[in-house]
C-alpha cells in the first residue's frame, strides 16, 4: 500500500513533465526555417491613391513590428517587402510577379484598388499566391477568382444597409432624397447603387429614384442642389460624398433652412466633419468597420503600433490611421495565424506548399479575432462587424 | 423652386459680374488682359476670411479687403504692365500669369493649400417672400454688388476722373495733350479693378463655404467668359453677362447634371469667340 502510494507520487511529476512537453509540443516541435519570414505588400505608394496606400503600408509594417517585438514567429522575424503599384493595374501585375519571383514572399497584402485586383487576382491563381486586398469593394471580384483571391474588406452595400436601418429607426424615415458626387467612383456607386438599394430593402421611398441630385468632387457651392433637395421635402437625405463635400452640403442645407437629418457611408468619416461642421452636422449618421475613437485593447495596440511604424512614410496624410490601415494590419496577423496553425515550414523547397497552406487556412477562417476582421466568407470576402455612428457633440459616436 | 434657383443664380452671378468688370476696365483702358486678376480676387477672399477670424464686422472687412486688393491691383500694374510698356504686346500677358502664380504660392504659404472655412460669425436670418426664402447673407451680397456696379457706372459717366478714364481709353496721346495724366488714370483703374475683385472675394467667401489659394483660377476664367459675352470693355455688358453665367450655372445644376456645367459655360464662350466676338452688348471700339 505504502509503496503503491509512493509510486503514484513519483508518477505525478513524470506525468506533469509529459503534459508540459505535450502541450508545448507544437511550438517546440514546429521549427521554422530561414533567417526571416517574407510577407509582400503590393500597395499604391504613388499615384492618386498614394495617401491611403501609404497608410495601408504603415498598417502592415505596424503588424510586422508588433510581431517582431514579441520575438517573431517561433523566433524567426518577419520582413515586409513593400512594392509600389503606382495606383495602376499594369504596374500592380509587375509588382505581384516581382514579389512572388524575386522576393519569394509567402503571401501578399494588397493591392488597393478593384481595378488593380481585377488584373492581379487571375495572376495570383496562376502563380498560386494568396493576395489579401485591403480596400477593393467591387462586388463579385473575389468570387470570380477562387481559390487564391481574398479581400479583407466589407463592401459598401453591407455598411449602407446597417446605417439605413438605424437611420430609419431613429428619425422615422419614410421618404428620402439622394445627392451624389458623380466624379468620385465610390461616392457615385454609393449614391446611385448602394443607397437606393438599401432604402428600397428597408421600405423607404426614394424620391430621386435612380437619378440623384448631382455635384462634382470639390465643388465650392451647393446652392442649386440644396434648393432642389429642399423642394422635394424628404424626411432625410442620403449622400454619396467624400467628407469635405458632405460637410459643405450639410452646412448649405442648414443655411437654406433645411432641418432634416443626413446620412452616408464610410467615406464621410474622413475629413473631420464633426469637428469642422459644428451644430449643423449634429445627428448625421454613417457607418464603418473601425474608427479611431475605438478604444478596445486590440484597437489601442494597433494605434500604438501604427504611431511607431509611421516612420516609414512620415507626413501630414499618414499621421492618423484609417480603417484601411487596420485591414492591412489584420491581414498580416491572419497570415501569421495561418503559419502557426497550418505548420508552414518556411524552407525554400517548401515555398509552394507553404503558400497553398495559407490559402487553405483562409478558406475556412471564420472566427479570426482581429482589430476589425473576423475572417473570410465562402467567396473570399471579409467578415466584419459594421458599427453605425452618429455625430454627437462634435464627435463620431457609436449609435446606441 | 424656379424663383429660388433664380436668386441662387443671381447671387453667384453677382460675384462673377464684379470679377468680369475688373477685367473689362483694364482691357478697355490698355487693350490688355490682366491674367493675375483671378488671384487678386483670391487674395481679397482670404483677406475677408482673415478679418472675419479677427472678429472685424463684415462691412469693415469689406472695405479693408477692397483697399488691400486695390493695392494689389496697383502692384500688378507697377510690376507687370508699366515696365513692359514698350515690350512685345504679349509681355504683360506672361508677366501677369507669373504674378498670379506668385500670389497663389504666397497664399499657400500663408493660408495653406487645404480649404479654409469661413467662420460662422454672423447669425443668418431667413426672410420668407411668398414661396421664396432669402437669407440675410444673400441680401448683403446682392445689394453690395449691385451698389458697386451702379456706383462705378455712374462714376465713369459723371465724374472728372471717369471722364479722364474714358478719354485715356479712347486715345492716350490726345488725352495727355489735354492735361490728363495717363499714369494716374491707369493706376486708379487698376486700383478699382482690384478693389472690385476684393469685394467679389469677400462675397464669394460668404457664398462659398470654403476657399483655397487656387479658387482664383476658375473664377478668373469665368470672369473672362463673362467679359467676352458682355462685350470687351463694356462695363454694363460685363455685369449682365456675369449674372447670366451665374444663372446658367445654377440652372444646370438644378435641372441637368453637374458634369455638364463647365462644358456648357465654356461651350457658350467658344460660340461667342467664333461667331459673335463683339459680345451681346457690343465691344467698346478704340478710335484709330
Amino acid at each position: 500500500m505504502e509503496r503503491k502510494k509512493m509510486r503514484v507520487w513519483m508518477a505525478l511529476p513524470i506525468c506533469i513533465l509529459f503534459l508540459v512537453l505535450f502541450i508545448s509540443a507544437p511550438s517546440s516541435a514546429q521549427t521554422i526555417a530561414g533567417p526571416e519570414i517574407r510577407i509582400g505588400a503590393a500597395l499604391c505608394i504613388s499615384g492618386h491613391g498614394a495617401n491611403v496606400g501609404k497608410r495601408e503600408a504603415i498598417g502592415a509594417q505596424a503588424a510586422v513590428d508588433a510581431i517582431n517585438a514579441e520575438g517573431g514567429v517561433y523566433g524567426v522575424p518577419l520582413k515586409l517587402y513593400i512594392e509600389d503599384t503606382a495606383s495602376n493595374p499594369q504596374e500592380a501585375v509587375n509588382v505581384v510577379r516581382k514579389l512572388v519571383a524575386d522576393h519569394k514572399i509567402l503571401a501578399i497584402v494588397g493591392p488597393h484598388y478593384s481595378s488593380e485586383a481585377e488584373a492581379t487576382f487571375p495572376l495570383g491563381n496562376r502563380l498560386k499566391i494568396v493576395q489579401i486586398c485591403v480596400a477593393s469593394s467591387k462586388p463579385g471580384l473575389s468570387a470570380a477568382n477562387r481559390p487564391y483571391a481574398f479581400r479583407n474588406t466589407l463592401t459598401e452595400d453591407k455598411i449602407g444597409d446597417a446605417v439605413v436601418k438605424e437611420f430609419k429607426k431613429r428619425y422615422n424615415i419614410k421618404k428620402v432624397a439622394i445627392i451624389a458626387d458623380i466624379k468620385d467612383a465610390v461616392s457615385k456607386s454609393v449614391g446611385t447603387g448602394v443607397l437606393p438599394a438599401a432604402y428600397k430593402a428597408n421600405g423607404i421611398e426614394v424620391i430621386t429614384g435612380d437619378s440623384p441630385v448631382t455635384f462634382q468632387t470639390n465643388d465650392t457651392q451647393f446652392m442649386a442642389q440644396i434648393t432642389k433637395l429642399k423642394a422635394m421635402n424628404p424626411d432625410g437625405i442620403g449622400m454619396g460624398a467624400l467628407g469635405p463635400d458632405a460637410l459643405n452640403i450639410i452646412t448649405e442645407a442648414r443655411r437654406q433652412g433645411m432641418t432634416q437629418p443626413f446620412m452616408s457611408t464610410a467615406p464621410i468619416m474622413e475629413g473631420e466633419v464633426p469637428q469642422l461642421g459644428g451644430k449643423a452636422v449634429e445627428g448625421t449618421f454613417s457607418g464603418t468597420i473601425w474608427d479611431r475613437s475605438d478604444d478596445s485593447p486590440k484597437s489601442k495596440k494597433f494605434k500604438e503600433a501604427y504611431d511607431k511604424a509611421v516612420r516609414i512614410y512620415p507626413g501630414e496624410y499618414t499621421k492618423l490611421p484609417d480603417y484601411y490601415a487596420v485591414n492591412a494590419y489584420d491581414a498580416v496577423f491572419m497570415t501569421i495565424e495561418a503559419i502557426k496553425k497550418k505548420g508552414v515550414t518556411n524552407k525554400p523547397g517548401d515555398l509552394e506548399k507553404d503558400r497553398a497552406k495559407v490559402m487553405e487556412y483562409f478558406t475556412t477562417l471564420r472566427d479570426f479575432k482581429g482589430v476589425a476582421s473576423r475572417g473570410f466568407n465562402e467567396v473570399g470576402d471579409g467578415i466584419k462587424d459594421v458599427i453605425v455612428f452618429e455625430i454627437k457633440r462634435g464627435q463620431w459616436a457609436p449609435v446606441k | 423652386m424656379f424663383f429660388q434657383q433664380l436668386i441662387n443664380g443671381l447671387m453667384l452671378g453677382s460675384t462673377y459680374s464684379l470679377i468680369a468688370i475688373g477685367y473689362t476696365l483694364v482691357l478697355g483702358l490698355l487693350q490688355m488682359i490682366n491674367l493675375a486678376h483671378g488671384d487678386v480676387f483670391m487674395i481679397g477672399a482670404f483677406l475677408g476670411l482673415t478679418f472675419a477670424y479677427l472678429g472685424i464686422p463684415l462691412y469693415l472687412s469689406l472695405i479693408l479687403a477692397m483697399a488691400g486688393a486695390g493695392i494689389m491691383g496697383i502692384l500688378v500694374e507697377r510690376f507687370c504692365f508699366r515696365p513692359l510698356k514698350k515690350a512685345h504686346f504679349l509681355g504683360p500677358l506672361v508677366s501677369t500669369i507669373a504674378f498670379g502664380i506668385l500670389l497663389q504660392n504666397v497664399g499657400t504659404q500663408i493660408w495653406g493649400s487645404e480649404p479654409s472655412r469661413y467662420p460662422q460669425t454672423t447669425e443668418i436670418t431667413q426672410f420668407h417672400l411668398g414661396p421664396v426664402v432669402v437669407s440675410s447673407i444673400q441680401i448683403i451680397i446682392l445689394i453690395t454688388s449691385l451698389a458697386l456696379v451702379v456706383g462705378l457706372d455712374q462714376f465713369i459717366r459723371r465724374t472728372r476722373m471717369g471722364r479722364a478714364m474714358r478719354a485715356t481709353s479712347e486715345d492716350q496721346v490726345n488725352a495727355s495733350l489735354l492735361g490728363v495724366d495717363p499714369d494716374r488714370v491707369i493706376s486708379f483703374t487698376f486700383f478699382s479693378s482690384g478693389a472690385l475683385a476684393g469685394v467679389a472675394g469677400v462675397l464669394t467667401a460668404l457664398v462659398y463655404l470654403q476657399i483655397t489659394p487656387f479658387i482664383g483660377i476658375r473664377q478668373g476664367l469665368i470672369g473672362i467668359v463673362a467679359m467676352v459675352i458682355g462685350g470687351l470693355g463694356n462695363v454694363r455688358g460685363a455685369m449682365i453677362a456675369g449674372l447670366l453665367l451665374g444663372i446658367i450655372e445654377v440652372m444646370n445644376d438644378a435641372y441637368f447634371t453637374a458634369s455638364y456645367r463647365d462644358m456648357i459655360i465654356f461651350g457658350i464662350f467658344f460660340i461667342f469667340i467664333v461667331f459673335k466676338p463683339e459680345g451681346l452688348f457690343g465691344a467698346v471700339k478704340k478710335e484709330t
